[in-house]
């Protein structure tokens, strides 16, 4: 049996156990004694991590913490204090819960808790090496740390009180230029540290607007100051540059109240290893569940799962902490009932939270949800009778309708709708005949089924005529390399570079050289401009870079983290780009529109928002998003295998009523989230209730609004509903939210009115039909609600339009009073 | 009286009673749950109740008017800048403005003027409709928030009147084709103003969708009622997400907008007597300021009203004086008339009522004119330098921060950019300049931007 990873079974033993450890440092043996007590069967130990430390040079030192391990999985600190051997003395002493060097070697380091026993392999070197603080790697992480390089402080894009730094020191260079030799070199003196202004000012011993940032007798300080006392030694091309950063517990299992302390190491170049804890800066995404203060200790508030991000010298690494929900004892999490893949991971995730699932949603549900999501129309009432009252098992028919609805052609009207917000069609910024071609673009592709893949590499490769080639106008859209980029990026891998335009991303890798690398790909991309005819050309030059300002150089052409390219190569630089975009091995291209497929049936991103995949952002379920990408990756990119897919998935076909124990998830899928129509869908759906189409400009007579090629077409209703006017790429250009005036609208407003009362629709049929109260409020129910009414309904309803003298507007009434509730104007 | 100076002890939430929090949590606001009431609480963005309860009417001089013919003349300077009108006397000692003006001259103790407005943004109507209303020009895709907008996301509405309204319709197209500043950004549609859409000086004005529609009679809109609640009851819950909750909250405010006798009243201009309705001028710019009056007073936090709605088509400040355009003559004969005449009878109005302390009014263009006129008579876009200004609302009237210089063309002394200006109009109703909103990608966004100061000089 291993020394660091005791394992048994609590059922196979007394309870007691006890265990020798050779300790060379005394000749004696100490007898660590420890026993499992928690649940029943479960396999118990303690852990410490980091379970390799390494330690260079004289001031090295490294925290430690000493979890429990249960199954397998990482659970919180342990409660009473470890006690700490050696096996070599004189390498390491324990102070303050750190392992600090004190001399050259190899040793393990046994940790003893009444819980357990783990080991730690320990090597310290170059403890009699001279130790200097670096201005690369020391002196900008102080000041990160501290604040002073943020972007409310000197991080500033003007600096603050003449003071300017790079944001949170993404140029060493310039910020070593800004301290030591700008305004004369007044900041430092370097034959007496203290009165540097460098030091001055932040222990506020001057004024400073920024107030204290830290103490003259804090490490801090002492960096600082050494660094100033060494000659200031500057940023050279031999430092060792960060190569990896790691954090620790990368996952773990905690409890409301608990408390869990993070622990950040970072790999150099040169093969050192440093704790980092103290300089890193630590986010927790979700604040409703974890918080966590300056020193990276953690504070559980919550249930549910949040990631935790921590900071340093641009790298970013994350650990997930989950708080599961309700006891053990709730009946429903008995392993629901899987369909596919899909369900397995769902499930898989929320028992690990302990959040049960609602139950099966319905045929009526969902028939009218499988229409909505699929499709952007209602049922109609016959076709709602059809599936409701086919004998055919509810499986068999409900896969028959998934299989019909991919195929209808109001699928290719939705879907051409919905990619034309993400490539922004619209005849204002392309004139009409532009806005048509690039609309028959996408419409021909959703038509064929064109794999995500082809689409995307065509687009992005496209040339000739905009009216010709209509993807072209995807660069006519787009007219600087910059704005090409961040496009490409945010439609086709759901990264937002944007930030990284000026500065290194703060919350993501990206560096200001990989944008600048990124939109040099798009630097020959030319356009032969039609004034206002729309009849541009796109075609690419075989020379041209675009400079990048921090360097004064063109960055070499580079897709964000793949391969660059030479200067030289004349070939097109975008095949280079989608090469490597639509290659499988790129995570990011298949994530992002399996998350885009994901959210338009689920309501909610696996990651939120869809436009916003980055490291510092984590999907909800890490596992089904990668399972979700792999599966659309080996269907050939076919979008409608992952449609049919999700659709068939028990997942997708829960109930959207709230147990009570789930009503507080928004993010796991433990039930099918509600949502307002969607504005155009909404207005559809009123048209197609009440048999009055609406007029749409100089469009033919009886289109949809999904059918709409444009954005750029006058409509109180859909405007006031959220539709997105395809300026930006970004899904928050629409919107869901109810609104007050959307209220009056349908309340007072003409649109729904007017409709209601138009002469010769479906209400004046219904009259004229001589139908029965009770069937008229039967197949107001079947065409709006796609189900029958109960009989409370059907009898209180139809007492009061019996009751009425005139038929006709007691219908408006009760039509109108159907398609305002809830039940009608969200998909549910 | 005011502190806004962001000392650690304006981070609380003294000023929040009972009552407000009542109101937050269920008349409040459209998606003002008490949750983010909290939130809002520990961010240090409420401040105490005495000066929050002041309310801003914003004037958007869109078209924008030539410093030089309206309140910073130049009459020394030669012919071709100091065009065609000539300065008078005013009630303040410290400043003359454009004879085309005479009632502003009567009511000059009660305005000041900031003549050192500048923005360093293109020349186009729009990027200055976006910086004099947010405080910022829209970049990276960020869309930042209208004043009025920031002000609903951290104070919700007063009464069962929206807090945020627009007069009388939000701003069309000035050229640029871009988005105008005139709603929530990247707050979310639920912070958008509520928008008049419809014109006050016409006979028959009635706010749209206010009203259900006049066949619809009462017991119809009982019956309908009646009916939703028999379809509503029966299914339980179905909806646990916040956008259904949100839709119950705007049913019930709807409703209350629709029933509510005190909301139904503020835009009933009919209840103006005759003689206050004649004082306004029967001109739209004047009838929306006499609604603005009455909103304010029912107890509407902010009123941003559009002198003008587009620079085509319509008579405006965008006097390039060559068609689509406006002249300087249809600007001296018929844009300045009505103007003047609007505008100081709000002045004069809300202190005759006592409401001038507690109401901001502030004055604004997205530019200046060229100092020189062009060829056609007219003067064209001009960024670095205009005059704007400010009443009431803490101000102190009848004088002139900052000075251009000799020809009007740059500040020669306080510039002052849109932010600081935007920043003078949170400082006059008492938010804190340090608060933060959820910005895109859930990035903190400063209500202003850091070390951004309100025009304090005006106070």
């Amino acid at each position: 049996m291993s020394c660091s990873k005791p394992r048994r079974r609590v059922g196979e033993s007394t309870g007691l156990h006890l265990r020798a450890t050779p300790l060379l440092s005394s000749f004696a043996y100490i007898v660590a004694a420890f026993f499992c007590s928690l649940s029943f069967g479960a396999e118990e130990t303690v852990t410490v991590l980091p379970a390799n430390i390494d330690l260079t040079g004289p001031q090295a030192a490294q925290r430690i913490l000493v979890q429990h391990r249960v199954d397998g999985n990482l659970h919180g600190p342990v409660d009473v204090p470890p006690k700490f051997t050696v096996t070599t003395p004189g390498v390491v002493e324990i102070r303050d819960g750190q392992v600090v060097a004190v001399g050259n070697g190899e040793t393990e380091l046994h940790v003893s808790t009444p819980d357990g026993v783990a080991t730690a392999q320990v090597r310290v070197s170059a403890v009699d090496q001279p130790f200097e603080w670096t201005f690369r790697n020391h002196v900008l992480s102080v000041m990160a740390k501290a604040g002073c390089n943020s972007g409310a402080c000197h991080g500033a894009a003007a600096g603050q009180g003449g003071f300017r730094l790079s944001l949170r020191g993404y140029d060493p260079k310039g910020d070593f230029h800004q301290i030591t030799r700008q305004t004369r070199g007044r900041r430092i003196v370097p034959s007496d540290p203290g009165r540097s202004l460098l030091l001055l000012k932040p222990t506020q011993t001057l004024p400073h607007k920024g107030g204290e940032r830290f103490t003259s007798d804090s490490l801090e300080y002492r960096v600082l100051a050494q660094w100033i006392a060494a000659g200031t030694p500057p940023p050279s091309t031999t430092d060792a540059l960060i190569t990896e950063l790691e954090i620790f517990p990368k996952t773990v299992i905690l409890q409301p109240g608990a408390e869990q302390q993070v622990i950040v190491r970072a790999h150099f170049s040169d093969g050192h290893i440093e704790d980092v804890t103290p300089w890193a800066k630590y986010t927790a995404t979700v604040t409703g569940t974890a918080q966590i203060d300056g020193k990276g200790k953690v504070t559980i508030v919550g249930h549910g799962e949040s990631a935790i991000t921590a900071w340093y010298l641009s790298r970013i690494a994350t650990a997930t902490v989950t708080v599961p929900f309700s006891p053990d004892d709730a009946p429903e999490l008995a392993e629901a009932p899987a369909r596919n893949f899909i369900d397995h991971l769902v499930t898989e995730k929320l028992r690990s939270l302990r959040i049960p699932s609602s139950g099966p949603a319905t045929d009526h549900e969902f028939l009218r949800r499988a229409h909505l999501d699929t499709t952007g129309v209602l049922p109609t009432a016959a076709e709602t009778k059809g599936f409701l009252d086919d004998p055919a098992p509810s499986r068999q028919k409900r896969d028959q309708l998934i299989d019909a609805l991919l195929e209808r052609p109001e699928f290719v009207d939705y879907w051409s709708y919905k990619w034309s917000d993400l490539l922004l069609v619209n005849s204002r910024r392309l004139g009409n005949a532009a806005m048509w071609a690039y609309y028959a673009w996408i419409r021909n592709r959703v038509e064929a089924n064109t794999p995500w893949d082809d689409f995307t590499r065509q687009l992005v490769t496209s040339t000739g005529s905009a009216l010709e080639n209509g993807a072209t106008n995807f660069f006519v859209l787009h007219q600087d390399p910059r704005e090409m980029a961040e496009t490409t990026s945010v439609a086709f891998l759901g990264l937002s570079i944007n930030c990284a335009k000026c500065h290194n991303h703060p919350l993501e890798k990206w560096t200001n050289n990989q944008y600048y690398g990124m939109a040099n790909l798009f630097s020959r991309v030319r356009t032969k401009k039609d004034e206002g005819g729309g009849h541009n050309m796109i075609y690419t030059a075989t020379s041209g870079e675009l400079i990048q300002p921090l360097t004064g150089e063109p960055q070499p052409p580079r897709p964000l983290d793949g391969m660059a390219i030479d200067f030289a190569e004349t070939q097109d630089r975008r095949l280079h780009l989608a090469d490597w975009l639509v290659d499988r091995k790129n995570p990011y291209f298949s994530r992002a529109i399996s998350n885009r497929v994901w959210a338009n049936f689920m309501g909610v991103g696996l990651v939120e928002k869809v436009d916003d995949l980055r490291v510092t952002n984590p999907a909800s379920n890490e596992k089904l998003l990668s399972a979700l990408a792999d599966y659309l990756a080996d269907k050939g990119f076919n979008l409608k295998s992952l449609m049919r897919a999700i659709l068939r998935s028990n997942t997708y076909q829960r109930s959207s009523r709230a147990t009570k124990a789930n009503a507080a998830d928004t993010r796991y899928y433990s039930r099918y989230y509600s949502r307002r129509l969607k504005a155009e869908v909404l207005l559809d759906a009123f048209s197609q209730v009440t048999g009055v189409p609406t007029q749409f400009g100089d469009y033919p007579k009886g289109w949809r609004a999904l059918q709409l090629p444009d954005s750029n077409i006058n409509s109180y209703f859909l405007s006031s509903f959220g539709r997105p006017d395809r300026e930006q790429t970004c899904e928050c250009e629409r919107t869901a939210e109810p609104s007050v005036a959307q209220v009056l609208h349908i309340t007072n407003g003409s649109t729904l009115n007017d409709k209601l009362a138009a002469e010769s629709n479906h209400l004046t049929k219904s009259v004229d039909s001589g139908k029965s109260a009770e069937k008229l409020v039967e197949d107001a129910y079947l065409r709006a609600l796609s189900r029958r009414p109960s009989k409370k309904e059907r009898e209180g309803i139809a007492k009061i339009i019996a009751a009425a003298n005139d038929k006709r507007l007691a219908l408006e009434d009760l039509y109108w009073s159907v398609v305002s509730t809830k039940e009608f104007l969200f998909n549910h | 009286m005011l502190d806004v100076s962001g000392d650690g002890s304006a981070h609380t939430c003294d000023g929040i009673t009972r009552r407000d929090f009542l109101q937050a949590g269920t008349l409040g606001a459209v998606g003002f749950s008490l949750a983010h009431w909290n939130a809002l609480q520990a961010a240090g963005a409420l401040k105490s109740e005495h000066d929050s309860d002041r309310a801003a009417i914003m004037i958007f001089n869109l078209g924008a008017p030539s410093q030089m013919d309206t309140w910073d003349m130049k009459p020394n300077a030669p012919r071709e800048v100091r065009g065609p009108f000539k300065p008078i006397a005013t009630k303040s000692s410290e400043f003359q403005v454009s004879e085309i003006f005479p009632l502003h001259a009567k009511h000059a103790d009660k305005f000041s003027l900031v003549r050192s407005c500048y923005h360093t943004g293109a020349a186009v109507h729009d990027t200055g409709h976006q910086m004099m209303q947010t405080g910022r020009l829209f970049a990276g895709g960020v869309i930042s928030p209208h004043a009025g907008c920031a002000l609903e996301f951290l104070r919700g509405r007063k009464t069962d009147l929206p807090a945020h309204v627009i007069l009388p319709e939000p701003m069309g197209p000035t050229g640029g084709n871009m988005p105008h500043g005139q709603d929530a950004g990247f707050l979310g549609k639920a912070y958008d103003p509520f928008v008049l859409n419809a014109d006050p000086s016409k006979e028959n004005f009635k706010v749209p969708d206010l009203l259900p529609p006049e066949k619809i009679g009462d017991a119809r809109l009982e019956r309908r009622r009646q009916l939703r609640d028999i379809v509503d009851d029966t299914v339980d819950n179905f909806e646990a997400s916040e956008n259904a909750q949100l839709m119950d909250t705007n049913f019930e405010a709807a409703f209350r907008l629709m029933t509510s006798p005190q909301a139904r009243a503020a835009f009933d201009l009919s209840k103006e007597p005759q003689k206050v309705r004649d004082r306004y001028g029967h001109s739209r710019f004047g009838q929306c300021c006499l609604l603005a009056r009455r909103l304010v007073e029912a107890g509407v936090r902010f009123v941003t009203l559009n002198t003008f709605i587009t620079v085509f088509n319509e008579i405006s400040w965008d006097i390039h004086g060559s068609r689509p355009f406006t002249s300087i003559e249809g600007m001296r004969d018929i844009v300045a008339p009505m103007y003047d005449q609007g505008y100081t009878a709000l002045l004069e109005d809300l202190d005759d009522r006592g409401m001038l302390d507690s109401t901001l009014v502030c004055n604004l263009a997205e530019f200046g004119r060229t100092p020189k006129v062009n060829p056609a008579g007219g003067r064209d876009h001009w960024p670095q330098c205009w005059t704007i200004y400010f009443a009431g609302g803490g101000i102190q009237g009848g004088r002139v921060i900052g000075r251009s210089d000799d020809a009007g063309a740059y500040p020669a002394e306080r510039p002052a950019s849109p932010s600081e200006v935007v920043a003078t109009i949170y400082k006059s109703l008492g938010l804190e300049l340090e608060a933060e909103l959820p910005g895109p990608q859930s990035r903190p966004f400063p209500l202003v931007d850091f070390g951004t100061r309100a025009i304090d000089e005006l106070f």
